[in-house]
């Protein structure tokens, strides 16, 4: 089972790509369990899951946010722009799951 | 150089860095995540305080008006208990809110630090006297107070842990035991240093220390409700979002105190039956600036609904529901709007003239101010009513306003969708091209 979380400012855009990208893992058959917080919970949400997409607009917070997944070892990146702007679930669930080490 | 690309190299070497170094700054980033840990108790605090004033005259002759103004009447103080346990004490949970998310940037103890934020501030704010607890300074004239009680707190508890002038117990200790102990040092620091202080103001002027920070703050606060100011504010908001960094959560971070201060004066007016005083609130940022989200989006929203481009028209379609519910991430980076020169007049200009219609309005009496905090992703016409106590005005003026943003960002709009169709019209030709056979017809 897969952990991704999704971080913006309130938690409710990258809400909408969650299920996006829940139908994109259905469709690749991989087991995933996707959830989308407040970037104000990511200290506490981190550590139960594999990896974390931001949304492009709180890009700006990815160092200081890396830094405190690199205590568990995990990677925080920005989702794309284009793939935020349309919802590609798939594209983002790719991203996702080339973050995470096999 | 065109103006144009004037604006984007200012906003993307100049402001967008100052911006980002700010919006990541340990203290402003610990403010802003206080406040929202304070935020529900806020909102359904709001609510109550509104639903003990009916939005109805004294002498209505609407039956259920007419039971409402009753029942509120006679359960008054009733009604009022979740309204003075939350909006009454909102400092109180400010305090806390800062004291922890300052304490978790700095890899310390969350929760030992809320405490020791949440005591200084009482402290400062509310020293016990007869056997109560004040009150006057745990809500809006104490917000101040509370974030830069916080911030003293945990900061001199992270001094002197680096300097080692802690109690340090033996390794064998359970670590919550030794914790407990480790805390000791900086609730006696804080009385060392803090209570002296909060004594002397009181001896020599008859004043506690949230007095005093009222009185410095006070020129920012009352700045804080012209129209210079707020439109400066979301100038600067909505440059940045046009660079692809959320404006919103910077600028309302930073203005989130001013907030808070100016919407507990205005329920302090309202609940003494008195002018209300302030004009910018939440309710007004959200309600009337940002309708559909930054950048008054919903009116492009619409506009693209009924485009003939496929892109524009998928996307608005994609958009609308969320745009009602003030999120538009979708319609900012699917346009995209981020870093587009043909929506970017009506992108940064149709807040600016729906902030002056809305100010104007509200000083002519029109609309009555905010007297509630609101959740920011209410629809905008339900968030407007709800802000102004349930009136029906705010209502008008935010349709007024959405038909204002759709005559602005019309011909913008127009502009945009002809690059598109254009765009989309020769993706086409070169795929019928390809597909097609070569015509080569009898040409009988």
């Amino acid at each position: 089972m897969k952990k991704i979380l999704l971080c913006c400012s309130a938690g409710m855009s990258t809400s909408m790509l969650v299920k996006k990208m829940q139908e994109a893992a259905v469709n690749k058959e991989i087991e995933c369990h996707i959830e989308a917080v407040s970037v104000s919970a990511f200290d506490e949400f981190i550590q139960d899951f594999d990896v974390c997409l931001l949304g492009p607009q709180v890009r700006f917070q990815q160092d200081e946010l890396q830094k405190v997944a690199d205590r568990y070892n995990k990677k925080v990146e920005a989702i794309p722009a284009m793939t935020y702007g349309m919802m590609k679930g798939d594209e983002a669930l790719n991203q996702a799951l080339s973050l995470i080490p096999n | 150089m065109s103006l144009y690309n004037m604006v984007i190299n200012f906003v993307e070497n100049k402001i967008a860095p100052i911006a980002i170094k700010v919006g990541n700054q340990k203290h402003v980033r610990a403010m802003r995540d206080g406040f929202i840990v304070a935020m529900p108790f806020i909102i359904v605090g709001s609510f109550a305080l509104v639903f003990a004033f009916p939005p109805f005259s004294e002498d209505t002759t609407n039956s259920f008006g007419r039971a409402w103004l009753d029942f509120a009447s006679a359960n008054f103080d009733n009604i009022m208990m979740p309204f003075n346990m939350t909006m009454g004490i909102m400092a109180v949970f400010v305090s806390m809110g800062i004291g922890f998310n300052l304490a978790r940037a700095y890899n310390m103890d969350g929760i030992t630090n809320s405490a020791l934020a949440l005591m200084t501030f009482l402290l400062v704010a509310s020293p016990a006297s007869e056997g109560a607890l004040s009150m006057g300074h745990l809500s809006g004239t104490g917000i101040f107070t509370a974030v830069i009680s916080a911030f003293f707190a945990v900061e001199l508890n992270r001094i002197l842990q680096k300097y080692h002038i802690t109690i340090k117990l033996p390794e064998q200790v359970p670590p919550a035991i030794a914790r407990s102990f480790e805390v000791l040092i900086p609730v006696l620091f804080v009385f060392a240093t803090v209570f002296p202080l909060s004594l002397y103001l009181q001896a020599e002027y008859n004043m506690l220390i949230p007095d005093l920070v009222l009185e410095a703050f006070r020129p920012l606060v009352s700045a804080s409700n012209t129209l210079p100011a707020i439109i400066g504010a979301l100038l600067l908001c909505q440059l940045l979002w046009f660079a692809g960094i959320h404006g919103a959560a910077i600028v309302v971070g930073l203005l989130s105190p001013i907030f808070l201060t100016n919407i507990s004066a205005n329920q302090a007016a309202y609940l003494a039956g008195e002018a209300i005083p302030n004009v910018f609130t939440q309710p007004f940022w959200d309600f009337y600036i940002f309708i559909g989200g930054s950048g008054a989006t919903l009116a492009l929203v619409l506009l693209m609904i009924f485009s003939r481009s496929v892109h524009l028209r998928s996307l608005g379609r994609m958009s609308f529901v969320p745009g009602m519910f003030q999120i538009n991430e979708p319609v900012i980076f699917g346009s995209p709007l981020v870093l587009n020169p043909t929506l970017f007049i009506p992108f940064v200009f149709a807040p600016v003239l729906n902030a002056i219609v809305a100010y104007t309005a509200v000083h002519m009496g029109f609309v009555g101010m905010g007297v509630s905090q609101t959740a920011w992703t209410a629809p905008a016409l339900l968030g407007a009513s709800w802000g102004s106590g349930w009136t029906i005005s705010p209502v008008i003026l935010v349709v007024i306003l959405l038909v204002m943003d759709l005559f602005i960002y019309l011909p913008f709009f127009k502009m945009f969708e002809k690059q598109l169709l254009k765009q989309e019209g020769e993706s086409e030709e070169s795929k019928q091209g390809s597909t097609s056979p070569s015509g080569s017809g009898v040409t009988a």
